[in-house]
C-alpha cells in the first residue's frame, strides 16, 4: 500500500516528440502525484495535446519515457487505459448513434460501466442521452465527452481543454465534479489555455511554452504572478483617488480619463480595493489577459511562434 | 469562379484517380485488342464472333457491341461501357459527399457564410464536377488513342470526341440526379437513396434488354440515352438528341436540387417525416449487444448490412430471372448450337448463372470491403479511433475486431444471396448443386477478406489515401484477371488477384490451393496492418 502511494500518477522523463522545424514537445520532465489536480497551461500549439497523446499512448515519443502509475505508456498502453478516463480535445463524430448508445458502445469496450454513476452525471449536466449525437449542440457533445471520461470512475483523468463549449453554469458544475472526484481519490490532469480556469480547480500548474515546460507553480505562486486589466468607473462628481492608487501595491500602468480609470493589477486585488474604498464606484471590470500577454508580462518576451496543437 | 476552384480542390484526388483509372482501363483494353484479335480479316471475324457470344451473356449489364471485330467496337464494349458505370459511382459519391458530407463537416455553412448564395454554391459544384468528368473522359479518350497508336492503326477523331462527351454527359446526369435526391432525403439516407435510384435506373435500362415488360419504362433512365449512341466503331452512330436529353436531365435536376436547397434547413431534408414525441432519458441503454465484441459492430452497421443483404438478394433473383433469357440468346446463335446442345439442360444453365452471378458478386463483395475500409479511415480522421484506443483495447484487438465484423457481415450477405439464388433457380427449374453453391458463396468471404486485409494495411499506413489506393488495388486486381492472359503475365502475378483466385467454384468446385492463397493474402494483410498500426501515431 505504501509503495503504491509512492508511485506518481504521472511521471515523464526527457519526454520528446519532435515534429521537426522546432515543433513538438521537448525534454518534458513532469511529476504529478496521486490525488493531485494538475493544470497544464499553455497557448495554442504549445504542446499540451501532444503531451496528452503521449501519455495516452496515441503517439510514440521520439525520445524519453512516460509512465502512468508506474506503467509505461507505450508498452503497457492497455493497462494504462484501464486506469484512465480520457477527454480528447475534439469530441469524435458518432453520427446517428444516440447518446446512450455511445456510452454503451464505449462502456462495452471497457467491459461495463456503473449505470447509476452514468445517470447521475447525465442528470447533473442535464444531458439527454435519448438524442442522436448529430442532434447535439457543441456544448452537449462536450458534456457527453465528459461523461465518457468519468463513467467508469477512473483513477486518473486526462482532460484536454475540458470546458471548451460549456456555458458558465455547466463550467461551474464541471469544476464541482472535479473537486468531488479529487476528494474521491482520483488524480486529475487537465490542460487549458485559460489561466483563471486552472486557478479554480488546480493544486499545481505546469506552464508550457513552445514545447518546453517553463514553470511548475503552486496555486499560491500562480496567484502572486497573475495579472489583470482593471477598469473602474467612478460616480459623476466623485473624486478619483489617483494618488492612493499610485501607491497601492501591485497596481501599475495607471491612466485616468475623466471618471474612468484603467490600470494593471499584479497578484491579488486587496490593495486596489483598499485604495478605492470610500469612493462611489458605479462599474468595475476586471479582464484576464491572454496567455500571450501573460507570457509577455511574466517572461518579458514576445509570444513564441504558434505550433499546431 | 472561386467556388468552382474550391470544389475542384476538394475533389482533386477523385479527379486524378478516376482520370488515371479511365486512361489505364481504356488503354489496356485497346492495346489488349491487338494482342488477342489477330491481324487477318478472318481472325478478326472469328474474334468478333466470340465477343458477340460473350456479350450475349452480359446483355443484362451492357448493350450488345457493334462491330466487336474492330478496335472501336471492342473498346466501346469492354472499356467505355464499364467506365459509364464507374463514372456513375463517382458522380454518386461526389454529389452526396458535397450535399451531405461537406454539410456535416461545416464546409457548406462556411461557404454560405461568405455571402455565396445557395444556388451559386450548387451551380459551382455542378460546374466543378462537369469539368472533372470532362477531364476524366478526355483521359479515357487519350487512353484509346494511345492504344490505337500502339497497334499502328488510326481511328476517326469525331467518334472518339463523341464517345468522350457522351461519357461526360452520362456522368453529369448521374451527378445531378444524386444531388437532387440528396436534397430530398435526410443526411443518413442521402447516399443510400441516391445509390438506390441510380441502381434502379441502371437496371431499368439494362434489364429492359432481356425483359420486354421494362421497355416501356426505360426512357426514364439516363443510361438509355447513353446506349443510344455507339460512335466508336466503323459505321457507328451518335444520337445527338439522346445526348441533349442527358444534358437536359443534368440541367433540370441541378436546378431542382438548387431550388430544394434554397427551401430546406441546413442539416435537414426537404421532405421531413413527422417526428415522434421525444422522451428525454439520462439512462444508458440496457441492450446487451453493446458489450459483446463483433456483435456491437454488426449492430452499429445493421442498416447498411441489411441494405447490402437485401440488395444482393434482389440481384440474385434478377440474375436467376435473366438466365433463361441469356441462354435463349446463346441458343439463337447458329454457330454455337452444336456446341451448346451437348450441354443444354445439363451444365449450360448453371454455367451461365455461375459466370454472370459470381462475376458480379465478386465486384459487389470487393465494393463491400471498400465501404468498410472507408469507414475505418473515417474513424481515424474524425477521432473515433482515438477514443476507441482510449479504452483498454489493444490496437491489434481493434484491427481483429474490425476484420471479424466485416467477415461476419460478408457471411450473412453470402449466405442469404446464396440461399435466394438456390431457391429461385430451383423455382425456374434450374437445379444447382447445393454443396457447390454453398462452397462458392462462402468463397466470397475470403475473397472480401483479401480486400479488407489490403485495406486494413492501407488504413493503418495512410488513412486519408486508403480508399483511393484500395480502389486502385481492386481495379488492378480486376485488370490482372482481365488482361493477364492477354499480356501473358507470370502466374505468380496472376495469383495476387483475388478475382483470379476465386475461379469458377460453382462449376468446378473450390480450388483448395486458391482458397489457401486467398486466406494467406488476407492473413498477410491483417498481420502487416497490425504491425503498421502499432507503429503509427494516432490523432497526430
Amino acid at each position: 500500500m505504501l509503495r503504491e502511494m509512492a508511485v506518481a500518477a504521472i511521471s515523464t522523463s526527457q519526454l520528446t516528440k519532435d515534429y521537426g522545424a522546432g515543433r513538438g514537445l521537448f525534454d518534458l520532465g513532469l511529476h504529478v502525484s496521486q490525488q493531485e489536480v494538475f493544470g497544464y497551461l499553455g497557448p495554442n500549439g504549445s504542446g499540451k495535446t501532444t503531451t496528452i497523446r503521449l501519455l495516452m499512448g496515441m503517439i510514440r515519443p521520439t525520445n524519453g519515457s512516460a509512465h502512468v502509475f508506474g506503467l509505461d505508456c507505450v508498452r503497457d498502453a492497455v493497462e494504462v487505459k484501464r486506469k484512465v478516463g480520457y477527454l480528447p480535445g475534439d469530441i469524435p463524430q458518432f453520427g446517428s448513434l444516440r447518446g446512450d448508445e455511445v456510452v454503451a458502445y464505449l462502456g462495452g469496450m471497457r467491459g461495463g460501466v456503473d449505470r447509476r454513476h452514468v445517470r447521475a452525471i447525465a442528470e447533473r449536466f442535464d444531458l439527454d442521452l435519448n438524442r442522436r449525437f448529430r442532434e447535439y449542440s457543441s456544448g452537449n457533445k462536450q458534456k457527453l465527452g465528459i461523461l465518457l471520461a468519468f463513467m467508469h470512475r477512473p483513477e486518473l483523468l486526462i482532460l484536454d481543454e475540458p470546458t471548451s463549449g460549456l456555458d458558465p453554469l455547466n463550467q461551474q458544475e464541471f469544476y464541482e465534479l472535479l473537486r468531488e472526484t479529487r476528494d474521491g481519490g482520483a488524480t486529475i490532469f487537465l490542460s487549458s489555455h485559460v489561466l483563471s480556469e486552472v486557478e479554480h480547480v488546480c493544486d499545481r500548474v505546469g506552464i508550457l511554452r513552445a514545447g518546453r515546460l517553463v514553470k511548475v507553480a503552486e496555486l499560491g505562486e500562480l496567484t502572486r504572478i497573475r495579472v489583470h486589466h482593471v477598469e473602474v468607473e467612478f460616480a459623476p462628481g466623485e473624486e478619483v483617488p489617483t494618488e492612493r492608487l499610485r501607491l497601492a501595491d501591485g497596481v501599475e500602468d495607471l491612466t485616468v480619463e475623466g471618471q474612468r480609470l484603467r490600470c494593471t493589477v499584479h497578484g491579488n486585488f486587496e490593495a486596489l480595493l483598499q485604495a478605492i474604498s470610500g469612493s462611489r464606484v458605479i462599474d468595475l471590470v476586471s479582464t484576464e489577459p491572454s496567455l500571450e500577454e501573460f507570457f509577455l508580462s511574466f517572461f518579458g518576451e514576445p509570444k513564441p511562434k504558434a505550433l499546431p496543437s | 469562379m472561386i467556388g468552382v476552384v474550391f470544389g475542384l480542390r476538394l475533389g482533386r484526388w477523385g479527379i486524378v484517380g478516376f482520370s488515371l483509372a479511365a486512361l489505364l482501363l481504356v488503354f489496356a483494353q485497346t492495346a489488349g485488342f491487338y494482342q488477342v484479335a489477330g491481324t487477318t480479316p478472318g481472325a478478326r471475324a472469328a474474334f468478333g464472333s466470340a465477343m458477340a457470344t460473350l456479350a450475349a451473356q452480359l446483355v443484362a449489364l451492357f448493350p450488345p457491341p457493334l462491330r466487336p471485330d474492330t478496335v472501336g467496337g471492342y473498346v466501346e464494349f469492354r472499356g467505355f461501357h464499364p467506365l459509364a458505370v464507374l463514372f456513375a459511382v463517382w458522380a454518386l459519391v461526389s454529389a452526396t459527399g458535397f450535399a451531405r458530407g461537406d454539410e456535416e463537416r461545416g464546409v457548406v455553412e462556411a461557404a454560405l457564410a461568405t455571402g455565396t448564395s445557395r444556388i451559386a454554391l450548387i451551380a459551382s459544384r455542378a460546374v466543378g464536377f462537369a469539368l472533372a468528368v470532362t477531364v476524366a473522359s478526355a483521359a479515357a479518350a487519350a487512353g484509346f488513342l494511345i492504344g490505337v497508336a500502339s497497334g499502328h492503326e488510326t481511328v476517326a477523331a469525331q467518334g472518339v470526341i463523341q464517345e468522350s462527351v457522351l461519357l461526360a454527359a452520362v456522368g453529369l446526369a448521374c451527378y445531378a440526379l444524386s444531388l437532387l435526391v440528396a436534397q430530398l432525403a435526410g443526411p443518413r439516407l442521402a447516399t443510400a437513396a441516391a445509390g438506390a435510384l441510380l441502381l434502379a435506373l441502371f437496371l431499368d435500362n439494362s434489364l429492359s434488354r432481356a425483359m420486354s415488360s421494362l421497355t416501356a419504362w426505360r426512357w426514364l433512365s439516363p443510361f438509355r440515352y447513353y446506349d443510344l449512341s455507339q460512335p466508336l466503331p466503323p459505321g457507328g452512330y451518335f444520337d445527338s438528341r439522346a445526348f441533349l436529353v442527358l444534358i437536359g436531365i443534368s440541367v433540370i435536376a441541378t436546378a431542382a436540387a438548387a431550388a430544394a436547397f434554397t427551401r430546406r434547413d441546413l442539416g435537414a431534408s426537404l421532405i421531413r417525416l413527422p417526428s415522434i414525441p421525444h422522451r428525454p432519458s439520462y439512462d444508458v441503454t440496457a441492450a446487451p449487444w453493446w458489450g459483446v465484441a463483433v456483435v456491437r459492430g454488426l449492430y452499429e452497421r445493421r442498416l447498411g448490412l441489411l441494405a447490402w443483404t437485401a440488395g444482393m438478394a434482389v440481384m440474385a433473383l434478377s440474375f436467376v430471372a435473366l438466365t433463361r433469357t441469356i441462354v435463349q440468346v446463346l441458343l439463337s446463335i447458329p454457330s454455337l448450337l452444336p456446341y451448346l446442345s451437348i450441354f443444354v439442360h445439363q451444365q449450360l444453365y448453371p454455367a451461365v448463372l455461375g459466370y454472370t452471378w459470381f462475376n458480379v458478386a465478386q465486384l459487389m463483395f470487393a465494393a463491400f470491403a471498400i465501404t468498410y475500409v472507408a469507414r475505418w479511415s473515417a474513424e481515424d480522421s474524425d477521432g473515433r479511433l482515438e477514443i476507441f484506443l482510449s479504452q483498454p483495447l489493444s490496437r491489434a484487438g481493434i484491427v481483429l475486431e474490425r476484420m471479424a465484423v466485416l467477415a461476419a457481415g460478408a457471411v450473412l450477405i453470402a449466405a442469404v444471396s446464396g440461399a435466394v439464388l438456390f431457391y429461385a433457380s430451383h423455382q425456374q427449374g434450374i437445379d444447382l448443386n447445393a454443396q457447390r453453391l454453398t462452397a462458392a458463396s462462402l468463397m466470397l468471404v475470403p475473397f472480401a477478406l483479401v480486400f479488407a486485409g489490403a485495406g486494413s494495411l492501407l488504413a493503418a499506413w495512410n488513412p486519408r489515401a486508403a480508399v483511393g489506393l484500395l480502389g486502385a488495388f481492386a481495379f488492378a486486381s480486376y485488370l490482372d484477371t482481365e488482361l493477364g492472359t492477354i499480356y501473358k503475365l507470370p502466374v505468380w502475378l496472376l495469383d495476387l488477384s483475388a478475382f483470379k483466385l476465386f475461379g469458377t467454384p460453382l462449376l468446378n468446385g473450390v480450388n483448395g490451393r486458391n482458397l489457401a492463397l486467398m486466406l494467406l493474402l488476407a492473413l498477410a494483410g491483417i498481420g502487416s496492418s497490425i504491425l503498421a498500426i502499432q507503429r503509427r501515431d494516432v490523432g497526430a
